[in-house]
């Protein structure tokens, strides 16, 4: 039979989670929301606290956790505020490849410096033109001499414009597809980096997000991440590891609109009673539970599987589609159990229905998960 | 310097509690244990001693049913405590403030400390008892609501305040003494991740209840059972006032703070 109960230090781990989001992320959530400030003072405690890292190994530092460890974290720091926790998963996401894919003098090289001091770095695929078509990414590296140039832009990067290191995908020969692909490191402060400032966003307002241009950047051979063309088979393994916390994020958020929706249904009178009285709200909380019980379960299970060394492509598709999904609809049910009140700013659950929306787009779209089910699916009937 | 520190696991203050069946105890059934409050401060007030004198070692004691124990020393660890025993309690019978204080001074008395710390009070009984009746059993000088503990080496002594209703009174005594401190005045740290994982795989010694039960004889046995529990009634008083207008609510309030509460004259 299979096993859910989580271990004591499983349990500690949420605990320590669960008291920094309640304690130093919460009460920053609504105004960070609001102006969109980059709370820095609170990544920086997140790092001492070793919530940043998550998935560097020990030998070089980090905490060196497993997915269902990242996962248990993630969500409950996704409870608070899914920007910030947008913000401090970054570096897990950029450092992915390394990980994967770097020689051990690499990761001996870079990834120390992450767990001695606070540095951010970002993961950079996405281009203006290509987002889910990763394949086609029009970013160049020309080889010269003893390394490459890079030219060539990307966009909505988390982190890039706070990001002091750019783990970078870029083609050899745009003719090569995705064979062309190769994976760079490549520091900020490379002649020709150019970091646009954040964009102004739907939700996730506390994590800044922006574009990078790269204008003839050098870069030596010894900061290419594995080997030439390997690049694209990089990034679609780093996101094998890190869709599956998105899941966890987005059930962090829908969590936070049960507890939200619950608490104020049982306050909320109409008609002489509470409005958790009347079945009409009684049905929407049931299925918003359903709904979360289960995208829990999902998330859950397919950290495990890739715990347990597989390479989990199917189940962290279907734990992040399906958990994002339903923070998109436990979000908006939240909203209309608060009615009018919900619509308002001054009332917690509009952001997080604005900051659901994004686990749908990013670390590939939803619909990009489908097809890789789809695939998965059809390829076991042929 | 050798410094103890007594830490009682209590249930989390996020708990929902509840009386058990026969209406004589807290039900404790799937309660969560925690590291108590004040005890936090003590672990804290150790820490910033082992840090003013490197060579300093620190270890954390606590009184319990195993499991609940674990937890307390766990949390211990992982702030940065160096060692950890576990005294067990016995399983099936209460225990008392001076029942603890007596199997906690069969522990402490093996590691002959320089400083024994502990919150003043625990947050789930507040009794307050345990420290000074420890300090009684070991024959060592005691204190309560202690703030600005220091070690002048130099000297071998103490130094620290005793916030009292009146002002802080500061005293000097040299080691060895018990001290309970004051809650919150050292602003606790938060353990850190690398930490905790290090604290779940940390050994930690263990008494075994029939040893420490050997060792105090008769006095293995409460001398006070409790009888009853329940949870304080619901507060009431609570008065709404309905106005037509913000302006007449307001009025209506201040006639109530005037006439009433008596709070303007």
């Amino acid at each position: 039979m299979p096993d859910f109960s989580l271990s004591e230090e499983d349990r500690s781990l949420q605990d320590l989670a669960r008291k920094f989001a309640k304690t130093e992320m919460a009460p920053h959530a609504a105004e960070c929301d609001r102006t969109g400030r980059f709370p820095e003072e609170i990544y920086r405690k997140g790092w001492e606290l070793g919530l940043m890292n998550l998935n560097v190994p020990t030998e070089f530092g980090g905490s060196g956790l497993g997915l269902l460890q990242q996962c248990l974290i993630v969500e409950e720091l996704a409870h608070a505020c899914g920007g910030m926790t947008t913000s401090i998963i970054a570096n897990c996401l950029a450092l992915e490849p390394l990980l994967l894919g770097g020689s051990r003098e690499q990761k001996g090289r870079v990834l120390p410096p992450f767990c001695k001091e606070y540095h951010l770095a970002a993961f950079a695929l996405t281009e203006p033109g290509t987002g889910s078509d990763a394949g086609a990414l029009q970013t160049r590296a020309r080889k010269e001499g003893d390394g490459y140039i890079l030219d060539g832009e990307k966009c909505f990067i988390s982190n890039g414009p706070v990001a002091e290191l750019y783990t970078v995908f870029a083609t050899l020969d745009p003719a090569l597809k995705h064979k062309g692909i190769t994976a760079f490191l490549v520091p900020r402060s490379s002649p020709g980096v150019h970091a646009a400032k954040g964009e102004e966003k739907l939700g996730h307002r506390a994590s800044s997000t922006g574009s990078i241009r790269f204008d003839g950047v050098r870069v030596p051979a010894s900061d290419r991440i594995g080997a030439e063309g390997e690049g694209f088979s990089l990034a679609m393994r780093t996101l094998d590891q890190t869709r599956t916390p998105i899941g966890a994020l987005a059930n962090g958020i829908a969590q936070a609109a049960l507890d939200h929706a619950a608490a104020y249904s049982l306050k909320r009178k109409t008609f002489g009673k509470p409005i958790g009285e009347h079945q009409a709200i009684q049905l929407k909380l049931a299925n918003m539970a359903q709904d979360l019980h289960a995208a829990r379960l999902l998330v859950w299970h397919a950290a495990w599987t890739i715990d347990r060394g597989a390479s989990g492509t199917l189940e962290s598709s279907i734990a992040k589609c399906f958990a994002s999904d339903a923070a998109m609809r436990i979000t908006d049910e939240a909203i209309q159990i608060f009615g009018g009140y919900g619509y308002m700013k001054d009332y917690p659950v509009e952001k997080l229905l604005r900051d659901a929306k994004l686990t749908q787009i990013y670390e590939g779209a939803n619909e990009i998960q489908r097809i890789v089910i789809a695939r998965e699916l059809l390829a076991s009937y042929a | 310097m050798e410094i103890v520190v007594l830490t009682k696991p209590v249930p989390d203050s996020e708990s929902r509690l509840r009386p058990n069946a026969t209406g004589t105890a807290l039900d404790t059934t799937g309660l969560k244990f925690v590291l108590a409050g004040y005890d936090e401060s003590a672990v804290e007030q150790a820490l910033l001693l082992k840090e003013a004198s490197p060579g300093t070692t620190v270890r954390a004691i606590a009184f319990g049913l195993p499991a609940r124990a674990d937890e307390a020393l766990r949390a211990s660890l992982a702030l940065g405590v160096d060692s950890a025993t576990s005294v067990e309690a016995p399983p099936d019978t209460p225990v008392d403030p001076i029942l603890t204080a007596r199997a906690l001074a069969h522990a402490v008395a093996r590691y002959r400390p320089a400083i024994v710390l502990a919150g003043k009070q625990a947050s789930d009984d507040e009794a307050g008892l345990v420290p000074s009746a420890l300090g009684e059993i070991l024959g060592m000088p005691d204190f309560g609501s202690v703030v600005n503990l220091h070690w002048l080496a130099d000297r071998n002594v103490l130094t620290f305040d005793r916030a009292t209703p009146d002002g802080l009174e500061s005293i000097e005594v040299p080691p060895p003494a018990v001290l309970a401190l004051q809650q919150a005045w050292n602003d606790p740290r938060t353990a850190k991740l690398p930490m905790i994982l290090k604290s779940r795989r940390a050994p930690i010694d263990r008494i075994p209840w029939p040893d420490v039960a050997a060792a105090l004889g008769e006095g293995a046995i409460a001398r006070t059972r409790p009888v009853g529990f329940r949870l304080p009634s619901a507060r009431t008083g609570a008065k709404m006032i309905s106005a037509k207008s913000a302006e007449e609510a307001a009025r209506e309030l201040v006639r109530i703070l005037q006439e009433e509460a008596n709070v303007f004259p």
